[in-house]
């Protein structure tokens, strides 16, 4: 036996083996549509979860007569849509639960599940949204958002406040793991303090909108590119924390551990930013508005 | 052949009768169907029998009320009160001024309309009901035997192939440490065994000790998570590295490969230990549908693969990863005393040279 004649062997071999070793699913998919919504009787505050696995998700604000308006595109095998309220807790919780163990896809190959949620602009919401391998267009601007939680798997999602929130937002959170996330017109959220943490990829911070309040951002980046685009008429303080980070300033000063912007003191509004990273690049760029 | 005649006619009146009965009865289990569709798959309950289930449109007049399910094969029009949920199987469901609904409000095939009614529930639009309400153990599509069977094989071998892809990495990248290994193993068989158990149970406390040391410093605790990856990896190339050296080990013995060339002789040992190490679990595969033979066997399959890992990652240790030569070798290493100095070829009184004893007394 010589060394081709055995490798030839072993590749026809690996070659035979390989295309019919995947463990076999529970056959195609069985694609159903259904669209559930709820009325909506009183203007008391709403806790809303979304629980979502892979697909493509929207969520967005829509009239005043519904608590929620959920269109569903999924897999009967794979999932069963989720869709309880509780009255006396006041929560809804939306989605789809998958069936047993699993990755709990919503769908197969490129044909993928849709979820299209529309939420109340007027009742007091705290959000809790949770994906998986999804992509998700969140445009929550003219809500009443009080806090918002948004966790991400491997994902692809945009956040963008195109008109301002309607209350305080005490709390914005965001989790994404290995991701692409874009916040766009931040400063809409009307928040006081958010939270971006990161595993790896890539997340680009966008701060125009209308500013009301001060706000102290939190981002943790463990791997990845950090752009941060602030209206140049915000003061910014940025303490960076970064083991093997570059970082493009773009005109701030380096005084105390923390870089300034030069109207800092003079800004009518501030924006803190700790930022740390690991590995990677860090970016702020001012924007004229 | 008036009788034939005669037969023939009774004969196509059976047949009219049994097709006629059909066409009634479809109906009836179409609906039953769909009854028990809307029970367990969308959970309504107090639905009414196929008989209380209203044919065509069904409409619930201003200042009327009806207790319980309202179920029709048609729209539904709601300007009353319905105490309970209300269900068109072919239709929209419009809720007009002035009509409540207390429960829910779903169309199949239709809409629900309820901009100026109230529903108390949730409204639900589908084109067509659930089919599928268990959970994915029971909703999936029973194998037959043959399907399991085949299943089961093709995960072994899909196993099998990836393990021999490895191997051909590591007999190609890395053959010289595969090659210590194994002379560990050859060598130090009984040590490297307890090493191995020793291994196994010192792998969460290592990490353990490793993330706390990390966690005592900021940029430690950035660390962390890579070194837990790091860690998983080290240990699983580790066992990789001696399961594929104790697979050589055993392949290499039954089949040593005379005449061939030492890498072709790698190659065949390795590939051929792996083969017996998933014969074993191939026979688990294929006797799948007798769970009793397949448990025993997939046992002794478990129990062949943990001792070889085992000795495998005890070999892996001692020779670190097969960089530690002097332990596969098992000879300490040759080393020149201060003392020594070549040999002239012309040679030198052997008698004169200083012992060690000699330069020690000095």
């Amino acid at each position: 036996m010589t060394t081709p004649s055995l490798l030839g062997r072993l590749a026809v071999v690996i070659a035979l083996l390989v295309p019919h070793a995947s463990v076999h699913g529970q056959g195609d998919p069985l694609w159903r549509s259904v669209d559930l919504s709820r009325q909506l009787h009183d203007s008391l505050p709403k806790r809303i979860r979304v629980r979502y696995g892979a697909g493509t998700v929207d969520v967005r604000g829509a009239g005043e007569s519904l608590l929620y308006a959920m269109h569903l595109r999924y897999d009967e095998r794979r999932a069963v849509p989720v869709h309880r309220f509780d009255a006396d807790r006041q929560s809804v919780l939306l989605g789809l639960e998958s069936r047993g163990p699993g990755l709990g896809r919503s769908g197969g190959g490129q044909d993928v599940g849709e979820l299209r949620l529309a939420l109340p602009r007027t009742v007091p919401l705290d959000l809790d949204l949770e994906f998986g391998g999804t992509e998700a267009t969140l445009e929550l601007g003219g809500l009443t958002l009080q806090s918002l939680r948004l966790a991400c798997g491997a994902t692809d999602a945009t956040l963008a406040f195109i008109s301002p929130n309607r209350t305080r937002l005490r709390d914005l959170e965001v989790n994404v793991g290995a991701a692409s996330f874009a916040g766009r017109q931040l400063a809409n959220a009307n928040a006081e303090q958010m939270r971006f943490h990161g595993g790896i990829g890539s997340v680009d911070l966008d701060f125009g909108g209308t500013w009301t309040r001060d706000l102290s951002v939190t981002t943790r980046l463990a791997v990845g590119k950090l752009t941060l685009r602030v209206p140049s008429d915000v003061g910014v303080r940025l303490e960076l924390r970064r083991v093997a980070a570059g970082f493009e300033q773009q005109g701030l000063v380096e005084r105390d551990g923390a870089w300034y912007s030069d109207n800092w003191e003079t800004a009518p509004h501030k924006l803190r930013i700790l930022a740390e990273t690991f590995f990677g690049q860090i970016d702020l760029r001012r924007a004229t508005r | 052949m008036p009788t034939r005649l005669t037969m023939v006619l009774i004969l196509a009146l059976l047949v009219s009768g049994v097709l006629g009965a059909q066409s009634v009865r479809a109906p009836d289990s179409e609906l039953r169907r769909d009854l028990d569709r809307l029970a367990r798959g969308e959970l309504v309950a107090g639905l009414p029998g196929p008989d209380g289930v209203t044919e065509g449109p069904r409409t619930i007049a201003a200042g009327t009320l009806v207790r319980g399910a309202v179920v029709s094969r048609g729209p539904v029009d709601v300007s009353g009160t319905v105490d309970g949920t209300v269900v068109s199987l072919a239709g929209n469901v419009r809720v007009h001024r002035g009509g409540v609904v207390t429960g829910d409000a779903i169309a199949v095939g239709g809409q629900v309309l309820a901009d100026s009614g109230r529903v108390a529930g949730e409204m639900r639009s589908m084109g067509a009901l659930p089919t599928l309400f268990t959970s994915a153990a029971t909703a999936a599509e029973p194998r037959s035997p043959m399907r399991a069977t085949l299943d089961a094989a093709q995960l072994v071998a899909g196993v099998f192939a990836v393990i021999l892809i490895i191997a051909i990495g590591v007999l190609l990248f890395a053959g010289p440490k595969l090659d210590e290994v194994v002379g560990t193993l050859e060598r130090r068989f009984g040590r490297a065994f307890w090493m191995g158990i020793l291994g196994q149970l010192l792998i969460l406390p290592a990490l353990a000790v490793l993330c706390l040391a990390l966690a005592l410093t900021i940029i430690g605790v950035l660390l962390i998570p890579f070194a837990i990856v790091a860690y998983a990896i080290a240990v699983a190339g580790l066992v990789t590295l001696g399961f594929l050296a104790v697979a050589r080990l055993v392949g290499g013995a039954l089949f040593p490969g005379n005449g061939a060339t030492p890498r072709a002789r790698a190659l065949g040992g390795t590939a051929a230990g792996v083969a017996i190490f998933f014969a074993l679990w191939m026979v688990a595969a294929l006797l799948v549908s007798a769970p009793v033979a397949s448990t025993v066997i997939r046992s002794a399959a478990l129990a062949a693969t943990w001792a070889a890992g085992t000795l495998g990652l005890g070999a892996a240790i001692l020779s670190r990863a097969g960089t530690h030569r002097r332990v596969a070798s098992g000879n300490r290493p040759m080393e020149l005393a201060a003392w020594q100095t070549p040999t002239p070829i012309t040679g030198v009184v052997a008698a004169r040279r200083p012992v060690a004893s000699s330069k020690e007394a000095v």
